[in-house]
């Protein structure tokens, strides 16, 4: 039993190796000199060189990329927020309330994940463009307010509706209306659909490039993706070095973020799934 | 178990609410849940209805962005099926796409969902290393990374020359390419995985417990307990995952520099989308492939909510 | 935000060569700042200090103009002037290159400089031949900020063992022999040359030896499919015969010169600008140097002086007139073309780039020399490309990839690019 035990671990382990492998090579490259960064595929460095990290926190253009990292972790916040309220409240009233075109309406959301958003990219822009919020995180934030990425919202009802029918019904009977049902019985036992969208919206937020490109002018108010593309360009010289160095420090946040509420995600799934 | 069901019985789009128990007891909340819909109301008709009808109207047009968009009627669609040669390589890219990495990336995740599952597998550390990779996202870093992974001489060409196995470099060969792109994506499966791992958990022990006392063997416990009782959560990524294989963008973006791969091999059809958009100022013509795109995966999807009726099981109905 | 701002905008204008005495808050930022003006180009950290220092300074000397600068990666830059010209606000003064100028001057986003704002700046400094290449049928629609020229970077030490001397006057032949020795000298691990099937550029200056060019004047193909047969077999006998890379390495070809096979140590020459000369230097590691192409005709190297970079204004903008008074600073002003140095390419103002020719070290010493050196020989820039040269460039790309694969003859792959190049000029 207990060489069983070994060996499962070690099959993991090396199923975490591979997986992990990129990462690692990741880490390591953002230690190499200059001249191995791009031209050495080796994993590691032949001598560790730490000016990625001391050219790369120094930032762009005379930004540091604290400012950077500050602007991204606002935006991710309070996307966070945003994007768990608005989708939460439309989840319940797609999974538990009767109302007319509610079929349609449904539809009508999934249908909204189908289309590429290139083509409605410019219309949008126009939108915020007329209302004065181009170069603000306004763009970035107010779209999770109003609930815009239905994925979420799909999400969270497939988790509403396996929440028991009877405990809304009992409360119904205790007197309690839809919006005391909705605060007291569903919305905590939906909690794990809260943090599994917590989770995701963090990290998709925190490493999304294209919007937070088109609606950023002022380099101040740049995120951590968009000072990361600062360090390499095309057409001109390119700093790798700092560039693998701030992407693995950009890792950071997110890998803090997830393991704290990882815990919180299966937990909340066990104790709530038992009782279905 | 609950977590994620599919509509219970009209198996297409609509969650119509379940039939009270009780006769009659629920009544219609038309004002409550107008009221909890407002947000997501006034971001539908304020960001995203316009956008989309917009983009439908110029579906039908020629517009190059900057000047006033031209009406020429199913022009677009005409030329995309008939004298556009990339266009039908990037429908060819995205259905290999399609086909291999959702059921790869389905497996995967499931895979290593269930060892999470384990008492062993479960704890922090694991279901943390195996979801990392999906924290990197599409930056140039993860490019480059992949680059080093793949290229001539590169991690994973040296290990299968030392098995005998001789590739060229999997980023830069247009056999290749698209296996590398398929990779990246199926490499980046913590999505799918956490929202399996959620539906594991609440199968209930009980039913295990009892199979064992049958001596069933753990394949047996594996098609006639886990798949049965997953099957809404399988159902759910299968849904997602299908949709969001039809719109791949960033991991070609990533591994083809952004124009596709060499000799077009990772020419996916977002990608040409981006392309004909914003590069070739043909956003007509773009917004024409999106509403292709569009009713192509409103068709698979409907397909799959369809099938949902004989592979779908729901635990609360038995 | 507005005092912090500040704070850094002193800070940077601090740095600027010239500034150092001044104590004075920059002008502009704070109170009085009636008119602001939206400033985008593309580059990356380093050519945004810089280009933010003369900023600065034009702010200073302007207190009434306050300009708002943004900046991105090539690729993200296009995307986002093209969203935000179609959002009805492109940036009232932005940087563009000869492959965009069509796309946007003949759909009326610039500004004709010859006109009213835009007869504030000055080209009497400006050889007249580069003041010229914005100009599409006699509309000025942007002037040259930086000028370049097409070279072969090379590595001179393996060159020189293969007994090759690539600075001297070579033809194709000549350079392709001398390419397979320095390949075969070190087992073929490192290839002679990157191969240059794909470039367009490369491409450009082969046809312009030969009295051809990319494009005619109206906007079509410069040259017909026996050119590109025989381009491509020249091509192909590079390949074949390693002096030049192999199909995977030219595959993940990439105009970053730290990403490019010959910052990468795969080869020891490739064809590109000397303004990314600098890169490729700092990226390979040894000392290397520009020359011109090898050429059949030693009188024609069929080179010109190419605006690597314009400044447009905005048709769009409100502020035509202080914007053009940036361009005109960016372009004449001593200080400001001593902050920017040769970081986009030579100055285009002549007495700016003599006083700098004066004081350069390194590899931009380099860079004045060869330009110097080959201005003599240039001939006359080609007309702007037309609407779709973009377009030219992938398929001429990813056509070629075809051939270096195996997967197409150069006959068919000739055609296809025939075929196809005629849709993509309409």
């Amino acid at each position: 039993m207990r060489a069983k035990t070994v060996l499962w671990h070690v099959l993991c382990l090396a199923a975490v190796a591979v997986v992990l492998y990129p990462l690692i090579w990741l880490a390591f490259a953002s230690v190499k000199p200059p001249s191995e960064v791009l031209s050495s595929l080796n994993l590691l460095p032949s001598r560790l060189v730490l000016d990625g990290y001391r050219q790369g926190w120094e930032g762009a253009a005379g930004i540091g990329f604290g400012t950077f990292f500050m602007n991204s972790f606002v935006v991710a916040v309070a996307s966070v927020v945003a994007n768990v309220l608005s989708c939460t409240l439309a989840a319940y009233a797609f999974a538990r309330l009767r109302f007319r075109f509610s079929g349609p309406l449904f539809a009508f959301m999934i249908a909204t994940l189908m289309l590429p958003h290139h083509v409605t990219l410019i219309p949008q822009y126009v939108i915020f463009q007329q209302a004065g919020m181009v170069n603000t995180f306004v763009p970035l934030i107010l779209p999770k307010l109003l609930a815009t990425e239905a994925f979420f919202v799909f999400l969270i009802v497939q988790f509403m509706r396996g929440i028991p029918r009877e405990l809304d019904e009992a409360a119904t009977i205790d007197g309690c209306g839809v919006y005391k049902t909705f605060w007291h019985v569903v919305l905590p036992l939906a909690k794990p659909a809260l943090v599994t969208t917590s989770i995701f919206t963090f990290i998709w937020t925190w490493n999304d490039f294209f919007t937070q490109m088109v609606y950023l002018n002022d380099a101040e108010k740049f995120t951590v993706p968009l000072g990361l593309r600062l360090f390499v360009d095309t057409s001109s010289q390119s700093n790798f070095g700092a560039m693998f160095a701030m992407s693995a420090l950009a890792l950071v946040p997110i890998v803090l973020f997830f393991l704290v509420f990882q815990r919180l995600l299966v937990e909340g799934v066990s104790t709530s799934g038992l009782k279905g | 178990m609950t977590v994620l069901k599919t509509p219970p019985s009209s198996a297409t789009a609509a969650p119509a609410p379940r039939k009270p128990r009780g006769a009659g007891r629920r009544r219609e909340h038309q004002r409550e849940a107008y009221v909890f819909l407002t947000p997501w109301l006034l971001g539908a008709i304020g960001l995203t209805v316009g956008p989309m009808i917009v983009s439908l109207y110029l579906s039908f047009t020629e517009y190059d962005l900057f000047t006033e968009p031209r009406w020429v009627g199913f022009e677009n669609f005409v030329r995309m099926f008939t004298e556009d040669d990339r266009y039908l390589q990037s429908v060819k890219v995205t259905l290999l796409y399609v086909l291999v990495a959702v059921p790869m990336k389905m497996i995967v995740s499931l895979l290593v969902a269930m060892v999470l599952n384990t008492r062993a597998g479960s704890n922090g550390f694991y279901r943390s290393a195996f979801y990392a990779p999906s924290l990197l996202g599409a930056s140039v870093a993860a490019a480059l990374v992949w680059r080093a992974m793949f290229t001539e001489g590169g991690t994973v060409n040296e290990l299968l020359d030392g098995i005998g196995l001789n590739t060229p470099s999997w980023v830069d060969d247009p056999s290749y390419t698209i296996w590398s792109v398929i990779l990246l994506a199926v490499w980046q499966f913590g999505a799918p995985m956490v929202i399996f791992l959620a539906g594991l958990k609440q199968i209930p022990r009980e039913l295990y417990e009892a199979a064992e006392v049958d001596g069933a063997s753990p394949v047996r416990k594996f098609w006639h307990i886990t798949l049965p009782m997953l099957s809404p959560v399988i159902f759910f990524n299968l849904v997602l995952e299908a949709i969001h294989a039809f719109q791949v963008f960033t991991p070609a973006f990533v591994i083809g520099g952004g124009r596709g791969g060499p000799a077009d091999s990772a020419l996916v059809y977002t990608l040409y989308l981006y392309q004909a958009g914003f590069e070739d100022f043909e956003m007509g013509y773009a917004s024409a492939m999106a509403w292709v795109l569009l009713v192509v995966i409103a068709i698979v999807t409907a397909v799959i909510f369809r099938s949902a009726r004989l592979w779908v099981f729901y635990g609360d109905k038995s | 935000m507005g005092a912090g701002r500040l704070r850094r905008g002193t800070a940077i204008a601090a740095l600027a060569v010239s500034l150092a005495a001044c104590g004075s808050q920059p002008g502009g930022a704070g109170g009085g700042g009636d008119v602001t003006i939206s400033f985008a180009w593309w580059g990356s950290d380093g050519r945004a200090t810089i280009t933010k220092q003369a900023v600065e300074l034009f702010q200073q000397k302007n207190p009434n103009i306050k300009v708002q600068t943004t900046f991105s990666a090539y690729a993200a830059y296009w995307e986002k002037v093209a969203t935000q010209t179609a959002g009805g606000n492109p940036p009232d003064v932005m940087t563009v290159d000869t492959r965009y100028l069509s796309e946007y001057g003949e759909r009326k986003v610039l500004l004709d400089l010859n006109e009213g704002a835009g007869k504030q700046v000055s080209l009497a400094d400006v050889n007249p031949e580069l003041a010229n290449t914005g100009v599409i049928g006699g509309k000025r629609f942007a002037v040259p900020w930086a000028q370049n020229a097409s070279s072969l970077v090379y590595d001179p030490a393996p060159y020189q063992a293969a007994g090759a001397d690539p600075s001297q006057p070579m033809t194709w032949e000549q350079f392709r022999a001398a390419a397979e020795k320095v390949s075969a000298a070190n087992g073929f691990q490192v290839r002679g040359v990157t191969d240059f099937g794909m470039i367009d550029s490369a491409l450009e200056i082969w046809l312009r030896q030969r009295g051809k060019g990319m494009f005619t004047p109206d906007g079509k193909l410069g040259f017909g499919a026996a050119e590109l047969k025989e381009y491509w077999e020249l091509a192909s006998r590079f390949r074949t015969t390693k002096a030049a890379t192999e199909a995977e390495v030219t595959a993940s070809y990439n105009t970053s010169p730290e990403q490019a096979p010959l910052g990468k140590k795969l080869t020891a020459a490739e064809f590109a600008y000397d303004s990314v000369y600098p890169g490729f230097q700092k990226a390979n590691g040894k000392d290397l140097r520009v020359a011109p192409y090898p050429s059949d005709d030693p009188a024609n190297t069929g080179q010109y002086r190419r605006p690597s970079m314009f400044l447009a204004v905005s048709a769009r903008g409100k502020q035509q007139e202080a914007s053009a008074k940036l361009v005109n600073f960016l372009i004449n002003d001593p200080e400001a073309g001593k902050i920017l140095g040769a970081d986009r390419g030579l100055p285009p103002n002549l007495k700016i780039r003599a006083q700098l020719a004066g004081e350069a070290k390194g590899t931009d010493k380099v860079i004045y020399d060869y330009e110097a050196a080959i201005e003599p020989k240039l001939g006359p820039a080609p007309a702007v490309p037309p609407k779709g040269a973009g377009a030219i460039q992938k398929l001429l790309q990813r056509t070629y990839e075809e051939i270096a694969f195996g997967r197409l003859s150069v006959d068919d792959a000739v055609s296809r690019f025939m075929s196809e190049a005629q849709k993509d000029l309409q």
